[in-house]
């Protein structure tokens, strides 16, 4: 088994999916949460990172950048990724709509100037989240009648990916109020033993 | 062979990749480009996220540009040796991700005393940073003669060719102080399917 790191913050963020991934498949990992209060970042990290940023998945000491890359890496390697080269690509398809929501909400939490920051926020929850959600909803739907999983039978990461989402939302139901089929994945996922186990044990943390 | 259709404006955009794989492969494909003044059409309701570009396979329907690309890439013999490889491409990729993330507010500031310091701020600092850090990768394959990834074209050397055309709205050269980048844009651009396509293509302004 190769030996694997996932450095980053003490924080889900752009680190979580990989995390949720490593754990549903139960593959060990370091865990490395840099502290850049104690100077754990920049460190000496940063000038090792292909962009110097975080998080850096490192694999027996070759490193990746870029957190949908490192993921779907682990998604592949455990056999999360989906079953056929078209679930594959369907799969990445719900990511990078995942992806989509976190951008956005990025855009709220490093606004400044807190009167935009409210209109953001309002825009978002009126018209931008829902809109998303909506098409999920359908996609699922149109899944055997959204009673499983986004891509095939089973889970892949996308699943994992909604379940991430219910934390980046706040980690309530709320959100989900108008997409039953949606929300009763995240669910199904989160209940799923090994990622309910880690939910439980992890680090609660304030992103 | 299966059907493809590529459903996008009549723009480069996020529909290029896709166009240049094609092309590459030397795969028939229909060019299905939508005016923006006609849109949303008949599309959007077929489009997962009410978005394009989509793509269909003998009527399937995959959207998102990276997912569409990457498939693409996969069934072309584009996407790399094994799936360290393939991620270390999806890294580069998703790093001009990245870049066109930071050259949104800048392309789309009206006031032209504010955009006049975004621009400056793009093409001085936010560009040439993370320029460098793909120099540097570019450099570590090998030295930096070949291909960003591996030992053969992929859809990253392709993805890196193509952010020329779109970074020119910013600055006229914008990997004029990263020789490697440079030449690797300019053995792509030779390759006779990318120069045939390039020649051929639309002239649009995105």
């Amino acid at each position: 088994m190769p030996n694997y790191q996932l450095v980053y913050f003490n924080g889900r963020g752009r680190a979580e999916l990989c995390r949720l991934i490593f754990h549903a498949a139960g593959v060990p990992f370091e865990d490395i949460r840099l502290d850049h209060t104690k100077g754990e970042w920049p460190g000496e990290w940063k000038a090792k990172c292909p962009f110097g940023q975080l998080p850096v998945l490192v694999v027996d000491g070759k490193m990746l950048a870029q957190s949908k890359a490192a993921a779907r890496y682990l998604a592949r390697e455990f056999n999360l990724a989906g079953k056929t080269s078209w679930d594959q690509a369907r799969a990445d398809m719900f990511i990078d709509e995942f992806d989509d929501i976190s951008t956005e909400l990025y855009k709220i939490s490093h606004e400044k100037d807190e009167a935009k920051k409210a209109e953001l926020r309002e825009k978002f929850n009126a018209d931008t989240l829902p809109r998303h959600l909506g098409y999920l909803e359908n996609l699922l739907k149109e899944n055997n009648g959204g009673n499983g999983y986004f891509v095939g039978d089973s889970l892949t990461w996308a699943g994992l990916g909604i379940a991430n989402v219910y934390d980046l939302l706040g980690g309530t139901d709320a959100p989900f109020a108008k997409f039953p089929l949606l929300l009763a994945l995240a669910k199904r996922v989160r209940e799923n033993p090994k990622v309910a186990e880690y939910l439980k044990t992890r680090a609660q943390t304030s992103f | 062979m299966p059907t493809y259709k590529l459903i996008y404006f009549n723009a480069r955009g996020y529909g290029e990749l896709a166009r240049l794989l094609f092309a590459v492969a030397g795969v028939p494909y229909e060019d299905i480009r939508v005016e923006r003044a006609s849109w949303p059409n008949e599309y959007k309701a077929i489009c997962p996220f009410g978005q394009m570009p989509l793509l269909e396979v003998d009527g399937k329907i995959l959207a998102q540009s990276s997912a569409i690309a990457r498939y693409l890439a996969m069934e072309f013999g584009m996407a790399g040796k094994d799936n360290w490889e393939q991620a270390r491409i999806d890294m580069v990729v998703d790093s001009f991700g990245d870049i066109l993330q930071d050259m949104r507010v800048p392309y789309l500031e009206t006031d032209p005393e504010k955009k006049e310091a975004l621009v400056k701020q793009f093409v001085g600092e936010s560009l040439p940073k993370r320029l460098g850090y793909l120099e540097n990768i570019l450099k570590e394959n090998g030295g930096g003669q070949g291909f960003i990834v591996g030992d053969s074209l992929t859809w990253a050397d392709l993805g890196v060719a193509n952010s020329v055309d779109y970074l020119k709205l910013m600055c006229p050269n914008p990997f004029e102080n990263f020789p490697l980048l440079a030449g690797l844009v300019q053995r792509v651009r030779e390759i006779p399917q990318v120069a045939a396509w390039i020649a051929k293509r639309p002239e649009t302004a995105t």
